[in-house]
């Protein structure tokens, strides 16, 4: 047993001190994302929720949050996929294979993988809501025995910004979940389907309302568009998982940065029921 | 009953006794002569007993700042290329805060829940459990526009170490006389530990009855929505028009957040020396009526409106943290009512509410 002095245990519980992670791998996805892979010293998993986020330090710059875009089912790694849009992510972007990051979490709370089991499932997802539907897309297919059908809806703006090309591949072609990608608009290249993500609907087989759970992540416009197609199949509102997008500061409930209306999205959230996200006025503003 | 009987001059003394083990923070009057009255009280470090004037009606800011200060190091932390290293630091300085009026009392009660529902923040507990809470009652309210008694603030049961309940002079002089109820083991020990207090006489205990019934006498409600029954009127006025009403004269300067006593968002920050790569994080202040608090990347901002900024808050302080936290979110010391650049004032926002509903 190793043992760890007074001050490294006081770090360790206190909540604002981020614990390293080595970045194993950087593959930049597009020009505006990075997709990271990353390990904590000494192998120990993340040992996270599909849906869940973490707080990513870059020491002397600053932290932002970033849900987690792999599966707690391969635990040797964590994966972050993340959108340059200010100085943290920036930063982050420069980072290479062997830097330090710091990391705090698994923070928040992720989709309820038990309510999930034995459940056909859909996941609608917009943009850059591809990231944290994609811990969830890998739980699923890593445990497939678990589930029953597995249909996958993605729709992005254009070609250069459909993000996981390897997976989009290796899903396109397995028989282990039903597929299909829009892109709003199209470039020459593009051979597959265009319009809006809710028009993926057409692709669906019936749905039923009382063996489905569906998970729509993307931009708040979307999400309306696309809960309205799933309510419209009779799906209850409670069958429906949504994750908010907002800058938690602290992620632990205290900062007061990610309230909407009387909740926390770092806490209660960021993946919400439809049911409990429909009372708040802000969510989806 | 009271517990303890105590005389001014002998606080005071108690006071330079508890001085020599802890900092003590009290009410220190400062002239500022373009002010009306040009004499406020604020919260200040002293070194002795006798730079506290325990006769203030009311502090201009609650002690708030010496639990939770405006800027405050969360860690500090070293690195080189193989990673960093990271000490968290904790201010456990012994401090007494003394002449703590209830209202201010509730809002540290209210501090001590919030900083630990789901997680608790040690950097708080590290100052709040180094720190005695000496209060003084209120005899009345301190000034024009208070709600504490329609928030349940104006009296105080627990949440102080001792409490000071100022019975008037005394008979053969001018000298305060204090009732005193211990609030813990700790207050118990710092008042007997000299021969200062005495126990009460019948006297002092018909004194004190008579306080405590002039007390509840000279306060009265502002309110025309009962306390309990304010989630029902907020919950019914979402969509009132008052609020762009009212907003439009707001700056969005966050000087209610500012000078609230239960006000506790925070940002993050860091800060380093780039030869070194040695820095800190740090924590300071927020306000949700600044214009920038729920600004996220990519420049949406999910409360652009000054409107938005004010009912959140309003909600926070009357609905919200009640119903996270089981603490009622305002303590009614009008603190922000005060403070407003632009005179919005919340009893006004509440008594409307209540007429339109």
């Amino acid at each position: 047993m190793t043992t760890v002095d007074s001050s490294e245990r006081e770090a360790r519980a206190d909540l604002y001190v981020p614990m390293s992670a080595q970045v194993v791998d950087v593959q930049q996805m597009t020009d505006l994302e990075v997709l990271l892979r990353a390990a904590f010293d000494g192998g120990r998993p993340l040992d996270h929720c599909p849906g869940q986020f973490v707080q990513v330090s870059v020491l002397g710059v600053g932290e932002c949050p970033i849900s987690v875009c792999s599966s707690p089912t391969r635990p040797d790694y964590f994966e972050l996929c993340v959108r340059r849009v200010g100085e943290v992510t920036a930063h982050i972007h420069r980072l290479e294979k062997g830097s330090v990051i710091g990391i705090r979490g698994p923070l928040g709370r992720g989709f309820d993988v038990a309510e999930l089991h034995g459940k056909d499932i859909l996941i609608v997802a917009g943009g850059l809501g591809i990231a944290p539907a994609r811990s969830l897309i890998q739980y699923v297919l890593d445990e497939r025995q678990q589930f029953g059908a597995f249909h996958l809806l993605y729709g992005v703006r254009s070609p250069a910004e459909l993000l996981y090309r390897d997976d989009l591949t290796l899903w396109r072609e397995s028989p282990d979940v039903n597929f299909h990608v829009t892109v709003d608009r199209p470039d020459e290249q593009w051979r597959g389907r265009s319009g809006v993500v809710t028009t993926l609907f057409r692709e669906l087989p019936q749905l039923d309302p009382t063996e489905t759970m569906v998970a729509i992540i993307g931009p708040p416009l979307m999400f309306k568009f696309a809960v309205l197609e799933v309510l419209a199949r009779r799906i209850p509102q409670n069958s429906i998982y949504c994750s908010l997008e907002r800058r938690m500061k602290c992620g632990v409930g205290i900062c007061g940065h990610c309230q909407v209306n009387n909740v926390y999205a770092c806490l209660d959230g960021p993946v919400f029921k439809y049911g409990q996200l429909k009372a708040l006025r802000e969510a989806l503003e | 009953m009271a517990d303890r009987i105590i005389r001014h001059s002998d606080l005071m003394k108690l006071v330079d006794e508890v001085a020599r083990k802890r900092r003590i923070i009290g009410p220190v009057a400062r002239s500022v002569p373009e002010c009306e009255p040009p004499v406020r009280y604020f919260y200040e470090d002293v070194e002795r007993a006798d730079q506290l004037d325990l006769s203030f009606r009311y502090c201009v800011y609650s002690p708030k700042r010496f639990l939770t200060p405006p800027s405050e190091t969360l860690f500090a932390f070293d690195q080189d290329d193989g990673g960093f290293v990271a000490a968290p630091q904790y201010d456990r300085r012994p401090t007494a805060l003394v002449g703590v009026h209830p209202c201010d009392i509730h809002a540290i009660r209210l501090y001590d829940r919030v900083f630990d529902l789901e997680h608790r923040d040690e950097h708080y507990f590290a100052r709040r459990g180094a720190t005695m809470i000496i209060g003084m009652d209120c005899p009345g309210p301190c000034t024009d526009g208070v709600f504490c008694k329609d928030m349940g603030a104006n009296v105080a049961e627990a949440g102080f170490d001792a409490m000071l309940y100022p019975l008037g002079t005394d008979t053969d002089g001018d000298e305060m006389r204090y009732a005193v109820m211990f609030g813990t083991k700790a207050g118990r020990e710092w008042l007997l530990y000299s021969r200062q207090s005495a126990a009460p006489n019948a006297d002092d205990e018909r004194a004190f009855e008579k306080y405590q019934a002039d007390k509840e006498a000279a306060f009265s409600f502002a309110l025309r929505t009962r306390r309990e029954d304010l989630a029902e009127l907020l919950g019914r006025s979402y969509d009132s028009l008052l609020w762009d009403a009212t907003a439009r004269r707001c700056y969005s300067c966050g000087s209610c957040n500012l000078s609230c006593p239960t006000c506790y968002c925070f940002d993050i920050t860091d800060e380093t020396d780039l030869a070194s790569g040695s820095g800190r994080r740090w924590r300071e202040w927020d306000g949700c009526h600044l214009p920038e608090f729920a600004l996220v990347a990519g420049d949406h901002n999910f409360r652009p409106k000054a409107a938005s900024r004010l009912r959140h808050r309003i909600y926070r302080k009357a609905v919200w943290i009640q119903e996270r936290s089981g603490v009622v979110g305002c303590v009614g010391c009008a603190r922000c009512d005060r403070a407003c650049t632009a005179k919005i004032n919340s009893v006004e926002i509440y008594n409307q509410l209540a007429e339109e509903a």
